[in-house]
């Protein structure tokens, strides 16, 4: 027997390299296992890469809420805005039950909602702060500083109102005298003049109050932002989290209420729009190729930029002004002394010069502008509707902004902010029995009766109404002077920023999800039923799902990424298998009479087949050898240099800039194992056949 | 045609044309209408009510308020300043200039809102809480009389002036014929869409030292929003005050301070 197979690899090996067709055939099991193992590690890299992004971002591996909710968790949001979910009262009774599992490694409680932050306009904005600094000399008296910070608002205030004066001139121009508010422009004018001025200081707030009723209204309103975000034990959040880091600020220091703003949001919404029309003509042009004489879209960021520069003339005190002007004089060669028309020439970019002017921008102008509405370390207001329907304000000091490592340009994931649990639940606003019950006793002290909508008129104003449209009330007095209780002053504000929560504080209490991070994640369908067993037991109902189901759309969106690609690999293989069908065939076929030759000496047939065989084997052991050999070696390459994302579109399967694919054994065998059985099926039908040969039918085929 | 015939033709034609005409308010008429509801609910000197709020919404707990509203109608001021439950207390409107304030102590922040303002997220509107002001803020037109219940009422459709800032620009009334007062009314978006209605069962009247007359105001206003049909909003007069309130009270300071 051990001869047997010597002689078969002898001849295998002889054979190898000495037929032409052996050769073709050999460069094209060659060219397959490349295709396979490349392709195979390109895909399980962007596969991975993805759902790493999904899994480190917020998802965790698996996620567990309430069975009573009305709709299905999803931690980016849908269509129809947040998921009605039902509370988890207290994450401190569930975190136990889910770590008792041994392929738990760390349970981090959650939430998503949504809010609406509002901010008015710059002169609004501009008057709350120098109402802020009166305030203050009120409370602690005038010192130097206090005295200078009043002074350079106050100027600052006054360069606005020249500024509105002339927009409303050159309005004025434009529309008929009726259009212009009469009202409105004697405010200006008394705003204006030096006497209101040189009285400020005599009432402070009484002439703040004339300019907030009666200036700041004359310009559009502020922004009105949504703002989605995430509440969660923030410390637990980010060691879990991998895929977290920190961009500009820093960490929300442990146990304190605060904010992370996400990168992406931070950037798209809160920057000055010039500035971010200038990054987004930049990176179009970097990244994409775009230029601006052909696309309409990069024209008519340019068009905005000359013509919006309200936002930039308004930020500039007058000093700043001053040395804007200068510097544009500079830049442009220009003694045009308006700002705004230097402005709007500076921000004629073409594509010769847009380099050079985004630069110059940077360097010359954002010194001195505010580039952002909200510095790291300020407090931003976000206002929310409660789960209750009462509204609920809170202030929250924004420490910095954060990303997701692999997802830093998807608009969904990016819009994803992070707050402590603390305000989020103040934001959630879940009703507790104290509180229902104070509502309860207002509602009985009302002493109304329920009417239904359908009869409403019927049953207040009908026959059998019994109504009496009018009547003489009790003369009574109100007592509206006691102080309300619990207030929320200005002590409460800042106790609530300087407190710090125990870990026992921010776990007692609501949330509406947990993440649950697994040790093995390969077995994350077993512990998924098992979690449910768990809760069930524990007497919680509980909905336990993956990360795919979590993630929502953008789950779905990766399961459909995944299936293109394994789609397009599945093409590669199925070409790949057809070629090598045919190609053994043939190879096979041209052997006729070799076989016939050797049967008639006496091969039996099981030796023609195990000889075909052996030699397919032996062909497609060193050519896919070959093959795998090259494709490591370009895996490598690839991996050390990693291919760049070159569209936007590409940064979600690569999750990143560049995708640094790795090839894994699995890879290798895979494709090796592959090569050979297809190798080794497709010789089999000729094989078969060439057995099927007689000797004499064999001798007689002519060359 | 004989002469018999003729006449009782005239007569008939006459009796159909003239008939309308006795039956519709002439436009002086409906604007004295509206002048003379302004008018009963507004006081010489200052106002200060006692205020329950109840906001029902689809699948949630019913969330309720009470505010104390002041009003010095003679410089058009009005706060809404919440009381209770504990977690709203301190929070408030300032309506200064036009200008509506927002407040809330809990950020001690200022922020100016729109007349279009949901008052703390219920279906009112700052409107429903200020003194009337119909005569001037609209032109009315008549639309025939209507019955509503046991009451026969004038049916008007407002149309907003020009140049005035109100929450809703088209306004149909239902006026009770006898007392003058108004049992019903639609609000209408520019579009034509109906956005609420509210039913005003209940009138009170208290005497007022300093208006020398009486002050007129709705015990009850249901509002019901026609947007989200599950939603409506009951706004409940449950006292009110005329003694003159403090000079200082309309002030940003001053609704600061009853929360510090």
């Amino acid at each position: 027997m051990g001869g047997h197979l010597r002689l078969l690899m002898q001849v295998a090996f002889r054979n190898l390299f000495t037929s032409k067709i052996n050769l073709l055939i050999g460069g094209i099991i060659f060219f397959g296992t490349l295709l396979v193992v490349v392709g195979g590690a390109l895909l399980d890299s962007m596969d991975d890469a993805m759902s790493r992004s999904i899994i480190g971002s917020v998802a965790g591996h698996l996620q567990v809420y309430s069975d009573e909710s009305k709709d299905n968790l999803s931690l980016y949001g849908d269509w129809s805005g947040e998921p009605d979910l039902t509370v988890l009262d207290d994450f401190s009774r569930l975190k136990p039950v889910l770590e008792k599992h041994p392929n738990v490694k760390t349970v981090v409680p959650m939430g998503t909602s949504g809010a609406m932050i509002t901010s008015g306009n710059t002169v609004d904005l501009t008057l709350a702060r120098l109402r802020d600094l009166y305030k203050q000399r009120a409370q602690k008296g005038e010192s130097p500083a206090l005295r200078e910070g009043i002074d350079s608002v106050k100027a600052h205030v006054q360069q606005m109102v020249a500024l509105m004066e002339q927009q409303k001139d050159k309005s004025r121009e434009l529309l008929s005298d009726a259009a212009v508010d009469p009202q409105e422009t004697e405010a200006l004018a008394r705003a204006r003049s030096d006497a209101f001025w040189n009285g400020f200081e005599q009432d402070p707030f009484g002439s703040l109050e004339f300019l907030e009723n009666r200036i700041a209204p004359q310009l559009p309103d502020g922004d009105l932002l949504d703002l989605r975000y995430v509440g969660t034990d923030l410390d637990a959040f980010q060691k879990s989290f991998d895929r977290m880091e920190i961009v500009d600020g820093q960490r929300v220091p442990q146990g304190k209420r605060g904010m992370l703003m996400s990168k992406f949001f931070y950037e798209n919404f809160l920057k000055l729009k010039s500035a971010l029309r200038l990054d987004n003509i930049k990176q179009e042009r970097d990244v994409n190729h775009k230029l601006i004489a052909e696309d309409p879209q990069l024209q008519r960021w340019v068009k905005e930029n000359q013509t919006q520069t309200r936002e930039i003339l308004f930020q500039l005190d007058p000093i700043k002004a001053r040395i804007a002007t200068e510097r544009l004089q500079k830049a442009l060669g220009s003694q045009e002394a308006s700002l705004e028309k230097l402005l709007s020439a500076f921000f004629t970019t073409t594509d010769e010069n847009f380099d050079e002017r985004y630069q110059r921008f940077y360097q010359d102008l954002a010194p001195l502008l505010e580039l952002y509405r909200l510095r790291m370390g300020d407090p931003i207001t976000i206002t929310a509707f409660t789960r209750s329907g009462y509204v609920q304000s809170v202030n929250m000091r924004v420490y910095g902004t954060y990303q997701f490592k692999g997802l830093e340009k998807s608009a969904m994931a990016g819009l994803i902010n992070l707050m402590d649990l603390m305000s989020f639940r103040d934001l959630y606003g879940y009703l507790t029995a104290d509180r229902k019950a104070e509502i309860a006793d207002l509602q009985k002290g009302s002493g109304l009766r329920e009417v239904s909508r359908a009869d409403a008129e019927e049953s207040l104003f009908g026959e059998g109404s019994g109504n009496t449209l009018v009547a003489d009330a009790t003369p009574g007095l109100i007592e509206d002077s006691k102080p309300f209780e619990g207030g929320m002053g200005a002590l409460r504000r800042e106790d609530l920023a300087a407190r710090v929560y125990s870990q026992d504080e921010i776990e007692k209490g609501v949330a509406l999800s947990a993440a649950v991070i697994l040790k093995d994640p390969e077995k994350l369908q077993q512990t998924l039923q098992e979690l449910k067993q768990a809760g069930t037991d524990a007497g919680m109902k509980l909905r336990v799902v993956s990360w795919q189901t979590a993630a929502g759309f953008m789950g779905q969106f990766v399961l459909l990424a995944k299936m293109v690609l394994y789609f397009a690999v599945f093409i590669i293989f199925v070409v790949a298998i057809v070629i090598i069908n045919n190609a053994m065939m043939m190879a096979t076929l041209q052997r006729v009479r070799e076989v016939g030759t050797m049967r008639a000496i006496g091969a039996q047939r099981s030796f023609v087949l195990s000889m075909v065989l052996v030699e397919t084997v032996v062909l497609g052991l060193v050519f896919g050898a070959g093959g795998a050999l090259l494709g490591s070696g370009i895996m490598a390459v690839l991996n050390s240099a990693g291919i760049p994302a070159g569209n936007e579109a590409l940064y979600f399967f690569f999750s990143g800039p560049r995708l640094h694919p790795t090839l894994s054994a699995g890879n290798l065998l895979a494709a090796f194992v592959i090569v050979l059985v297809v190798s080794a099926i497709s010789t089999l039908y000729p094989a078969f056949l060439a057995t099927r040969v007689s000797p004499l039918q064999a001798m007689q085929t002519d060359e | 045609m004989s002469l018999k015939t003729l006449l009782s033709a005239a007569v008939l034609t006459t009796a159909l044309l003239s008939a309308p005409a006795a039956l519709a308010l002439e436009p002086a008429a409906m604007t004295e209408l509206l002048a003379t509801i302004d008018d009963r609910q507004r006081n010489g000197g200052d106002y200060k009510a006692l205020v329950y709020l109840e906001q029902k919404e689809k699948d949630k707990t019913d969330n309720v308020r009470e505010a104390f509203v002041y009003r010095r109608d003679a410089d058009d001021k009005l706060m809404i300043l919440f009381s209770k439950p504990k977690t709203e207390a301190g929070k408030g409107y300032l309506r200064l200039d036009k200008n509506l304030w927002s407040y809330d102590p809990n950020v001690g922040k200022w922020e100016r809102r729109t007349e279009r303002e949901r008052i703390a997220g219920t279906d009112s509107r700052r409107a429903d809480f200020d003194e009337s002001r119909l005569a001037e803020e609209f032109t009315p037109s008549y639309d025939g009389e209507g019955k509503l219940g046991k009451y026969t009422a004038h049916r008007m459709t407002l149309k907003a002036k020009d140049g005035m800032d109100v929450a809703y620009p088209v306004v149909k009334l239902w006026v009770d014929k006898d007392s003058s007062n108004i049992l019903k009314r639609e609000d209408y978006a520019l579009s034509g869409r109906l956005m609420r209605t509210a039913l005003y069962p209940r009138w009170k009247k208290i005497f007022s030292e300093s208006k020398k007359a009486d002050v007129w105001f709705p015990e009850e206003i249901r509002i019901y929003d026609e947007v989200e049909k599950a939603n409506s909003t009951i706004i409940l007069i449950k006292s009110v005050d005329l003694r003159p309130l403090e000079a200082n009270l309309f002030t940003k300071a001053w609704l600061e301070s009853k929360s510090r």
